[in-house]
Parts: structure tokens; sequence; C-alpha cells
């Protein structure tokens, strides 16, 4: 006996929709007719799994620790009641301070403390220690009535850097482009890890 | 059999102690019920647990007759699975049980979930603003619901989740073109 053909889907579920399912966040009445579509239908369980393979990966990647990205002081706590090791360094702005990582470290999050006003928009700029930017995260998200931004960079990169120093800087940009210097930070990376 | 076998006829043909109409339930059936488990349960071991206990109370019903509509299998099955489901999390003990007194036989061989080039879904993701790397990061780690990214960003849920549903759309087509 051979496995049939997949039937069409005349109504498919939304991308949207599907993700939100697998993430429980539609209402009872939503998810329940989903549900009852995927019972009904192999295409669309197929756009499922297709979404949990997505989701799996993502979720994967957010704690592998090998991403930038700015991210919020709870998910910092979440990940170290998670049981994840955060090794997280809080320069004083326009100071500087020693910091590496080990091989057992999960996370690598600069934390910078910073008065971001009323700034329409943030850049976070990562410059080597000849002040030569390497990389510019244009327009941060910027927490409600925060006064610093948490950055995680990548562990992964970290753990395989030799010594070496970096800035960062934070710049309000204005409409035309105008930068301005909100703070700057200095990491001096020691590298620990043989090899 | 094939897919224009429908599920009326199957349930009537079980009735009539049909045992391949049986294996068509099983392999009709079963991958569906394991997308329902992977969703309520998080846990591919317990899904197939899952789909093992919905299979046989279903095949049990239809052989006694008690679908008294017979197109109403899917409707059936459905009821099945939030029954089962609510009864994983009642009683762990009652899952072994099940499982002890029945075994792997009526399992059909799950569609597996697909695989991702991590290092491909890591550029992609990497490419995306910063303020949706943010809310994808936030939203996967532990899947939080919008609130907690929405009360980070100062934007509301609604505007967290065009923001997640606009980055997933750019991932996939990321994730396409690479493929």
């Amino acid at each position: 006996m051979t496995a049939p053909a997949r039937a069409d889907c005349s109504n498919p579920i939304e991308p949207a929709v599907l993700v939100d399912y697998w993430l429980a966040l539609l209402p009872p009445p939503e998810e329940e007719a989903v549900e009852e579509h995927l019972l009904t239908c192999d295409r669309c369980g197929d756009r499922l799994r297709d979404t949990i393979a997505l989701a799996e990966g993502l979720r994967a990647l957010a704690r592998s620790g090998s991403l930038v990205v700015v991210i919020s002081d709870r998910f910092v706590q979440r990940a170290r009641e998670a049981g994840q090791r955060v090794r997280q360094y809080a320069p004083p702005r326009g100071g500087s301070i020693q910091c590496t990582v080990a091989a057992d470290d999960d996370l690598l999050v600069a934390d910078l403390a910073a008065d971001l006003g009323r700034a329409a928009r943030v850049d976070l700029s990562w410059c080597d220690r000849s002040g030569v930017e390497r990389q510019r995260m244009t327009d941060i998200p910027v927490g409600a009535g925060t006064d610093r931004v948490i950055c995680q960079q990548s562990i992964t990169f970290a753990k395989a850097s030799s010594s070496d120093t970096m800035i960062a800087r934070l710049l309000a940009v204005d409409a035309t482009g105008v930068e301005r210097l909100i703070g700057e930070y200095t990491f001096n990376h020691t590298r620990t890890i043989p090899g | 059999m094939n897919v224009e076998v429908s599920d009326a006829d199957l349930a009537q043909r079980i009735a009539a102690g049909d045992t391949d109409a049986e294996a068509e339930v099983c392999r009709r059936m079963g991958p569906r019920i394991r997308l329902y488990g992977l969703r309520h349960l998080r846990s591919a071991a317990t899904a197939d647990d899952l789909v093992q206990q919905v299979l046989l109370k279903v095949i049990e019903a239809l052989r006694a007759g008690r679908l008294r509509e017979a197109d109403k299998l899917a409707p059936f099955v459905l009821g099945t699975c939030r029954m089962t489901v609510l009864d994983l999390r009642r009683s762990a003990r009652r899952q072994e049980q099940l499982l002890a007194e029945f075994g792997a036989d009526l399992v059909p061989e799950p569609p597996p979930v697909p695989r991702l080039d991590g290092d491909q879904l890591a550029r992609c993701v990497q490419a995306l603003k910063e303020r949706e790397r943010t809310v994808v990061v936030l939203t996967f780690y532990d899947e939080q619901s919008a609130a907690e990214a929405a009360g980070f960003l100062g934007i509301s849920e609604a505007n967290v989740r065009v923001i997640r549903h606009r980055a997933v759309q750019q991932l996939r087509a990321c994730m396409g073109a690479a493929a």
C-alpha cells in the first residue's frame, strides 16, 4: 500500500497564524478552529512542521549566545534562571573594563549605562582599538524609560578571539543624520582560553 | 487505499471489522495527532505516546461502533486528543499503564520535522533589523508572549506581533532563498 498524494488545501492557514499557534498565542476559539483544520488537512500539517522547524531553530539560536543582539534585563535574568552561565560586563561611561570569556560561558553581555533621554534613534557602533568602526547596529531598540543598553555579543566569536580592545559607542542620530555621542565604553579583552 | 476514501467510509468499514481500514486511519491520523501532541506537550517522545493512546482509543471506539456520526471522525479524534492530553498531564502513571498494556504496533512512522541549516539561519537572523532581531530572540528563547517584548520596547503587544510576523516572513524568504 503506497502513501497517497497530499490533497490540496482550499483554505490554508496563514503562516502568521501557524506561528502564533505554535507559540500558544492564539485565543481559544481561534486555536480550536486551527486544530479542527489540522485534523483534516495534511498540507497545513506539513506547513506546521516547517513552522516548528523554524521555531526550534530560532530557539536553539537564541540560546546559543552566538547572535549580536540588544536584549532586555529580564532576558538575562531568565537565562541565569535557566542555568546558563552569563558573563556580563558593565564598564563606566567614558571608561574601560578588563574582560575575558571562559570556555564554559554561555552568554556574553555588555551592559552600557547611558542617558538615552529623548534620542529619536540610537545606534550602537563597535570599533577597534584605533576607533575604526567595525560594526554598526542601526536604530537599536531602547527600553522604555531605561538608562542602559544591554547588548549580547557573540560568545562563539569571543571564545575564538585573541586578546584585543573593542570600543562601543552609543550614538544619538537625529532626522538629518547628525550624530551625537551618548557614551563610549572600552572593553579590554584578554584571552584566557588555551589554544 | 488512497486519499479518496472518506473518513466516514473508513469508520463504517472498521465497525464492520475491516483491518485495512484501521491501518489507514492510523496512517492518516497518526501524524496529525502527533502535531497536536508536539504543540501541547512540547516533547517528541510524549507526542508519540499521545499518538499511541489516541489511536488505541479511537480504533476501539470505531470497532465498537461508538462513533454515531461516521463523518465526524476528525472531531472525534480531536476530542480524544484533548481528553488524552488532560489525562497525560494529570497522571504520568496512567500513561505508563496504557503503554505497558498496548505497545507500539499501531503507531505509524511520523513525517520528520524538517531540519534547518543552523549557520544559514544565524546569517538570516543577523540580517534582520535590530528591533526585529530583538523581538525574535525575546520571543523564541523560551516562547514568551508578546507582553515582555512589548514592555521592554515600549510598544503595544499588537505591534510586537506585527514585528514578529514580518521577521518570520523575512526569515522564511531568506531560508528559502538559501535552500
